[in-house]
């Protein structure tokens, strides 16, 4: 099988993940979206409510300047009753509201166009063939028992998710985005998982 | 303020690329992967290392703003877990995808897990670990 040198890896995974985030503002994260889709309903129900809460605020701001239009923002002059009261210092700006996630259902199309890139590597490459087995290496190295293979699998994916959302990240958000961002808590979580994976991937090569 | 257009176009280009790209540096073919954690085959871990030094450079040129995230208590036993589950399964989340894709079909099965998992996380950290902001997507 021949894949791609590792330059052209590289060059290939720092333009997608510089150009989605130019083109979203936002961070490319797998984990983060497979959180939002599956939980879809909590996440349309707050976008509602998010999206409710900003009408809100715009109708506030509509009233306000249509208030001054009406009544000026003058001051009252001097002599007007309350105009001697103290005047507060001025309100600070509030600060800037965190950056809202795309909506889910975004995330949703990101999920289901990996699985089509994936599958148009796969046939263009002609590696393509539908198979009920992981490949010789993971046979060798995992398990070539159908059952062994399947709770494995499965055991190794409720831990790649579980721990993915509870480290806030994967090797796309945290490895990629956080990475190249040079944010302290991903480069400590990448070094933190990709440790790990070596000493695990050494004992399931040597050991086990 | 990007349009929901342009986000939902942007997240289907970047997926298939991003599909595309996964799959062609060879990350769902385990053999490659065990031989990368375990060193006998530096070209995946190049082509990942050589892509967050040309985003760093890049983003350190394009003043792309840090996230502020902060070192919280999930951070090492999240990856320890994902660590784990990776060098077992094969799968980080994007790659049991493309290796479903490729054809493999018990995939599925790391994907289930996955979607499970990552319920789960939510549903614990709801219940009983209660951890604050940046663990399970709280």
């Amino acid at each position: 099988m021949t894949y791609w040198p590792w330059w052209a890896g590289a060059v290939g995974l720092a333009l997608v993940t510089i150009a989605f985030t130019l083109a979203t503002d936002r961070t490319l994260g797998v984990s983060g979206a497979w959180e939002r889709v599956l939980h879809w309903r909590e996440e349309r129900n707050r976008e509602r409510v998010e999206a409710r809460f900003t009408d809100d605020r715009a109708l506030a701001d509509l009233l306000a300047a249509a208030t001054a239009e009406e009544f000026g923002t003058r001051h009252p002059a001097p002599g007007t009753p309350g105009a001697d009261l103290p005047v507060g210092p001025p309100v600070e700006e509030a600060p800037r509201a965190p950056k809202r996630p795309a909506p889910v259902v975004t995330q949703a199309a990101l999920l289901v166009s990996i699985l089509v890139g994936g599958w148009l590597a796969a046939v263009v490459s002609g590696q393509f063939e539908l198979r009920l087995d992981m490949g010789a290496a993971f046979s060798e190295i995992v398990t070539d028992n159908p059952v062994t293979m399947v709770l494995a699998l499965f055991a190794g994916g409720i831990m790649v998710g579980f721990g993915t959302r509870l480290a806030g990240g994967c090797s796309s958000g945290h490895g990629l985005s956080g990475c190249g961002r040079l944010n302290p808590v991903s480069l400590l979580a990448t070094a933190v998982f990709f440790g790990t994976a070596v000493v695990v991937s050494f004992l399931l090569w040597k050991v086990i | 303020m990007r349009t929901r257009g342009a986000l939902l176009a942007a997240n289907i280009v970047g997926g298939l690329a991003l599909g595309f790209t996964v799959s062609r540096i060879g990350f769902g073919d385990y053999g490659e992967l065990n031989r990368m954690f375990t060193f006998q085959d530096l070209r995946m871990f190049l082509a990942f290392a050589g892509a967050v030094a040309i985003i760093a450079v890049a983003f350190a040129l394009l003043r792309v703003r840090r996230n502020p995230g902060r070192i919280h208590a999930g951070v090492v036993p999240g990856a320890v877990l994902f660590g784990t589950g990776w060098a077992i399964s094969g799968g980080c989340p994007a790659i049991p995808i493309i290796q479903v894709g490729a054809g493999y079909l018990p995939a599925l099965v790391t994907i289930a897990g996955i979607a499970l998992g990552v319920w789960l996380c939510r549903w614990t950290n709801g219940r009983f670990l209660r951890l604050d902001r940046g663990s399970c997507g709280v």
